[in-house]
């Protein structure tokens, strides 16, 4: 290649097209620098697909596109068969890499579940990093299970999702994996702890990583990081980790901003606010919060 | 070389074990199921160094044997029926890759209602994923078709995935002598595992499978695929040359059985093909001049040797075990095409659909196919399709109706309670 | 008939401007195609759709490789090579730009056969609202046609964009509205082409006997790193950050933020942005605690972006 672009190997080159202040491209960002080019990156069908569109591709190390079902049952073929060459002595442990699922929220909570969820009953040795951008992005933003209760998605456009948000985190736990940590690109200092902490255990490791998204919530992608920090501050993402068999917050929110701040920078919840408030809504949705906090600082 | 008693799954294990696979991804299905037992016995017993897994899905499984193979190991695994379809959007995936792995199919009729007996159905609805294809007609042959698969999909000219096609409880649960040949000659037929530049490695940049924009590229892809598939027919022959060179067993892409002066040519793929053999001795006995054909690779799809071996017959019938609603017999259209517009005219094909989810194709049926077939040609006109199916089979099925739903004759629906 | 295509980026409305456009012909009585075409890219990335219109059956259908009117709702997109923004623009073809510059202006610098019109979509917002640049356009594309009423127009701004607010949609009515007075004087400027006037001779593809070809080539693989790096997505960008070093601490957090990779650190720990790829998303700027990221509007600045597209 004549020009390298400004990154070094163990970054994420630029040029990819996803939309600009993309918040599952900027903590991928984030999460490749700890990780580098001794990864093979696993993907199910979704926004990140698009990272490698031939004959482009910001990664230096390796990449597998799989399906949206089966990810992290690629990842266990990928696992196995560098670990048989290494036994059989085919390879070098130089030529080893960590295996890396990569897929969104409809993949994670969904469709991908049954795959991931068997990964960690074989106990595979690979990081899953799910980036959450709360729906089916890559079609058109349509509700996914992990989409929040009242958000409007192109298939919940009339009152907004009748569901609630299902807690992967706590799916991930009940399977005793290594590692599950939530995290979010707009608190870099925690997410880079975790991410390190992660790359240094072995086994099934999970990093959730909430991904504000401004083509599919509906808001300024220079408002990315503003997003994102209000839902830690509002309390509607909450930080935390499972490691050892115990989950601990890793922050908490004490003094914690109303969740209408966060939900009015979002097109998606703008109905929520005009033409009137909705109050009783408003007030259910602040109320959850409120039971998750009250449930944790018990 | 020892010859022993080996069911078709045995004998599907023992190809793999011979070819001395690396990884097994499974999930288990009946009929197959045994096959993938007895490789996990050998693993467990150290008689076989492999790594056998069992996913939760047949879509993982084929989704871990495509990650394996374009990883850089040599995978096997195996399936049937509703695990082949519930893994389907893999299969094109794994030609896509260019994964050159094996996966063995034991036949078995598609749900509903669900079976467990054996037509080709599930076969044919991977035929147009770039799997190529080889059908057994023995347990000899899923040994050794196995081990030809493997030279086949590893081959630099075609690295594709190659399926084996053997027909449940028919073969997979039927015992018949097997000789099994020697490792030390498998492994100088088979040569170690080579990657050709498709792997994962620490250092080697490599992005597999990637997405692309516009039908150009698109086209080139699997414009590729289909080449290879198409290469695939002068490497198949080529290396049946070589096993049968070194094993004696000789595997033409299409059988042709008492074919030398037979009129009539009855054209199947199979374990059934063989109760054709039975049925085809007992008329030429009596004079007739009947053989038989019988693809064993169905893609590439044989089709200039199918011109050759039947273009100048008078009458060909195609006996299909499988059904595609609302056109009929699979091989009946595709030997159509092939056949289509020779320049002699070609012979008059008549199509017969049996042998659906296990059912038996009698001696006589055989018989009868060929004097429909005879009479056919006489007068020049092919009759419609002919489903098998027998008065008795009828009656068992309306007594069994009545059963299920209180007897029919001489009542009104709305009487029947009372 | 009437070949017409938009040019804009994601995010310009392109898409339901085409729509606009093609209700508001099919209304006027026109047999109507209109379609989108995405791409991978997101919002920021140029886009296009298309609009045929006939007074018979249409048959044609996909890409319009030869239009008798372009709108290019994004000016910017000219420096664009792989947006093909001028493909097939002959001398009778019209091409529509969302401009402050003249039109005179884009003669001298396109060089062009056909006839060059500009609308200054920036003014009318100023006047009527917040209106996507793609509805402005087929307000002005709608009577450069010359067969399409207002009343037509405004009735398919109303069906297209229902489901939004009463107020937005008189907004836009509006806006549109007034981009149609502006081309009053250019009324039926568009020439419709007999639907057979195609060229009724083609030259031959020539079609190439495909060899099967190695691995890994013949896969969808690739075996370089970081190839991506050749997009120059900082193409996308309509308004730029520039760091001002005097305020600027050093502190890094823009580079560590930024959601492309496109901010390195000088050799005195400066930061950089790199404007090859800045999509110019401004959360950086958004988020620098000493506001040392000013924002500029990309086509002020200079020099002008670099020329380089996809290769
Ligand atoms: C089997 C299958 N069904 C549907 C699709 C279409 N599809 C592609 S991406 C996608 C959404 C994935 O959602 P998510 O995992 O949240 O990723 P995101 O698009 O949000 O990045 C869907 C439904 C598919 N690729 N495969
Ligand atoms: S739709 Fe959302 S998640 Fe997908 S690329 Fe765009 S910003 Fe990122
Ligand atoms: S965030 Fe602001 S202060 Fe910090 S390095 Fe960037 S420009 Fe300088
Ligand atoms: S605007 Fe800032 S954060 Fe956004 S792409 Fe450009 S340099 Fe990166
Ligand atoms: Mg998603």
């Amino acid at each position: 290649m004549s020009e390298s672009g400004p990154s070094s190997h163990s970054h994420l080159a630029p040029g990819t097209p996803l939309c600009a202040g993309c918040g599952g491209l900027q903590a991928l960002q984030q999460l490749y620098r700890v990780l580098g080019d001794k990864t093979v990156v696993v993907n199910a069908a979704g926004c990140m697909t698009l990272l490698s569109i031939y004959p482009f591709t910001p990664f230096a190390g390796s990449w597998l596109y799989t399906a949206m079902a089966c990810a992290a049952a690629g990842a266990q073929g990928v696992r196995d068969a560098l670990d048989i060459q290494l036994a059989k002595g085919r390879i070098s442990s130089a030529e080893d890499l960590a295996t890396v699922v990569l897929t969104g929220d409809g993949s994670a909570y969904g469709m991908g579940l049954s795959a991931t969820s068997a990964a960690l009953d074989r106990g595979l040795d690979f990081l899953y990093l799910c980036y959450d951008n709360e729906g089916y992005g890559n079609t058109g933003h349509q509700y996914s299970s992990a989409t929040p209760r009242a958000a409007h998605t192109a298939t919940s456009r009339v009152s907004g999702y009748a569901g609630s948000k299902k807690d992967l985190f706590a799916i991930w736990a009940a399977h005793r994996p290594s590692y599950v940590a939530t995290a979010i690109a707009a608190e870099p200092q925690d997410l880079a702890r975790k991410v390190k902490k992660a790359a240094a255990l072995r086994g099934p490791r999970l990093l959730l990583v909430l991904a504000p998204c401004p083509t599919g919530w509906g808001f300024d992608p220079a408002l990315t990081v503003k997003v994102g920090q209000l839902a830690v501050e509002t309390g509607i993402w909450p930080l935390k980790e499972y490691v050892d068999g115990r989950a601990v917050h890793t922050k908490i929110p004490r003094q914690r901003t109303p969740l209408a701040e966060y939900l009015r920078l979002q097109g998606r919840f703008a109905h929520l606010f005009s033409p009137q408030p909705d109050e009783q809504r408003l007030a259910e949705l602040q109320q959850a919060v409120e039971d998750y906090w009250q449930q944790v600082t018990e | 070389m020892t010859r022993i008693l080996l069911t078709g799954n045995a004998a599907a294990a023992w190809g793999a074990r011979l070819a001395a696979v690396d990884y097994v991804p499974a999930f288990p299905i009946t009929p197959q199921t045994e096959i993938i037992e007895t490789l996990a016995e050998w693993i467990d017993g150290g008689v076989l160094d492999s790594r056998l897994v069992t996913l939760e899905s047949e879509h993982s499984m084929l989704t871990a044997a495509g990650a394996a193979a374009v990883t850089g190991v040599r995978v096997f695994s195996a399936t049937s029926s509703q695990g082949l379809l519930y893994g389907m959007e893999m299969l094109y995936n794994l030609a896509g890759w260019r994964a050159p792995l094996v996966l063995v199919n034991v036949s078995r009729g598609l749900s509903a209602p669900i079976t467990l007996e054996p037509d080709h159905n599930d076969v044919l609805a991977a035929r147009d994923s770039g799997f190529l294809q080889l059908h057994c007609a023995t347990c000899q042959e899923v040994l050794d078709n196995v081990l030809l698969a493997y030279r086949l999909a590893e081959d630099a000219r075609v690295r594709l995935p190659v399926l084996v096609n053997l027909d449940g409880f028919y073969l997979s649960f039927t015992r018949e002598p097997v000789a099994i040949p020697e490792p030390a000659a498998v492994a100088d037929f088979l040569p170690p595992f080579s990657d050709c530049g498709l792997h994962f490695r620490g250092g080697q940049p490599s992005s597999q499978a990637v997405a692309v924009l516009g039908g150009g590229l698109y086209s080139y892809f699997r414009y590729q695929v289909h080449l290879a598939a198409e290469q695939a027919a002068a490497v198949y022959a080529e290396v049946a040359a070589d096993f049968e060179r070194r094993f004696g067993r000789s595997y033409p892409a299409v059988e042709a059985y008492r074919c030398k002066d037979a009129e009539l040519v009855l054209v199947m793929i199979g374990s059934f093909a063989t109760k054709a053999k039975a049925a085809i001795d007992g008329l030429c006995a009596a004079g007739q001049r009947v053989g038989l054909v019988r693809p064993r690779l169905l893609r590439p799809f044989p089709a200039a040797e199918l011109r050759r071996l039947l273009g100048h017959r008078k009458g060909v019938a195609v006996i299909d075990q499988n059904l595609s609603p609302g056109r009929g017999g699979i091989l009946h259209t595709e030997l159509t095409a092939a056949l289509y517009g020779l320049p002699q005219g070609g012979p008059l094909l008549v199509s017969f659909v049996g042998g659906l989810g296990g059912r038996d194709i009698a001696e006589e049926e055989f018989v009868q196919m060929v004097e429909v077939l005879r009479q056919a040609v006489q007068e020049g006109i092919a009759p419609p399709p002919r489903l098998l199916f027998t008065e008795e089979e009828l009656q068992q099925v309306r007594r069994l109706q009545d059963i299920a739903h209180g007897r029919s004759e001489g009542k009104g629906e709305g009487e029947e309670t009372s | 008939m009437y070949r017409i295509r938009l040019h804009g980026r994601g995010g310009q409305g392109i898409k339901t401007a085409s729509r606009i456009l093609g209700t508001a012909l099919f209304r006027s009585g026109f047999e109507v195609q209109d379609a989108p075409r995405y791409g991978a890219e997101r919002r920021g990335a140029p886009i296009f759709a298309y609009v045929r219109a006939d007074d018979k059956v249409i048959c044609e259908r996909g890409l319009i490789h030869q239009p008798n009117l372009v709108v290019v709702a994004d000016e910017t997109l000219f420096d664009l090579p792989a947006a093909n923004v001028l493909e097939g623009l002959d001398g009778r073809a019209v091409l529509l730009i969302n401009s402050e510059r003249s039109a005179q202006d884009w003669c001298r610098q396109l060089q062009l056969p056909g006839q060059v019109t500009v609308l200054d979509g920036a003014a009318v917002v100023r006047e009527a609202g917040r209106v996507p640049a793609g509805a402005l356009c087929v307000g002005a594309a709608a009577r450069l046609l010359g067969v399409v009423s207002r009343r037509a127009l405004l009735q398919a701004v109303a069906e297209e964009l229902a489901g939004h607010d009463a107020a937005a949609i008189q907004t836009s009515q509006q806006a549109v509205s007034q981009a149609y007075e502006l081309f009053a004087g250019e009324a039926g400027l568009v020439q419709r082409l007999q639907s057979g006037a195609k060229k009724s001779v083609t030259t031959p593809p020539k079609w190439v006997e495909l060899d099967c070809e190695a691995l890994p080539r013949a896969a969808p693989t690739i075996t370089m790193a970081a190839t991506s790096a050749l997009v120059k997505t900082g193409l996308w960008r309509t308004r730029r950050p520039r760091i001002d070093r005097a305020l600027c601490s050093r502190c890094g957090l823009c580079r560590t933020l930024c959601p492309e990779g496109g901010i390195d650190l000088d050799g005195e720990g400066y930061p950089v942005i790199d404007y090859r790829y800045c999509k110019g998303c401004l959360l950086c700027a958004a988020q620098c605690p000493r506001r040392a990221i000013a924002v500029a509007d990309e086509r002020t600045v200079s020099p002008p972006q670099p020329k380089e597209g996809e290769p």
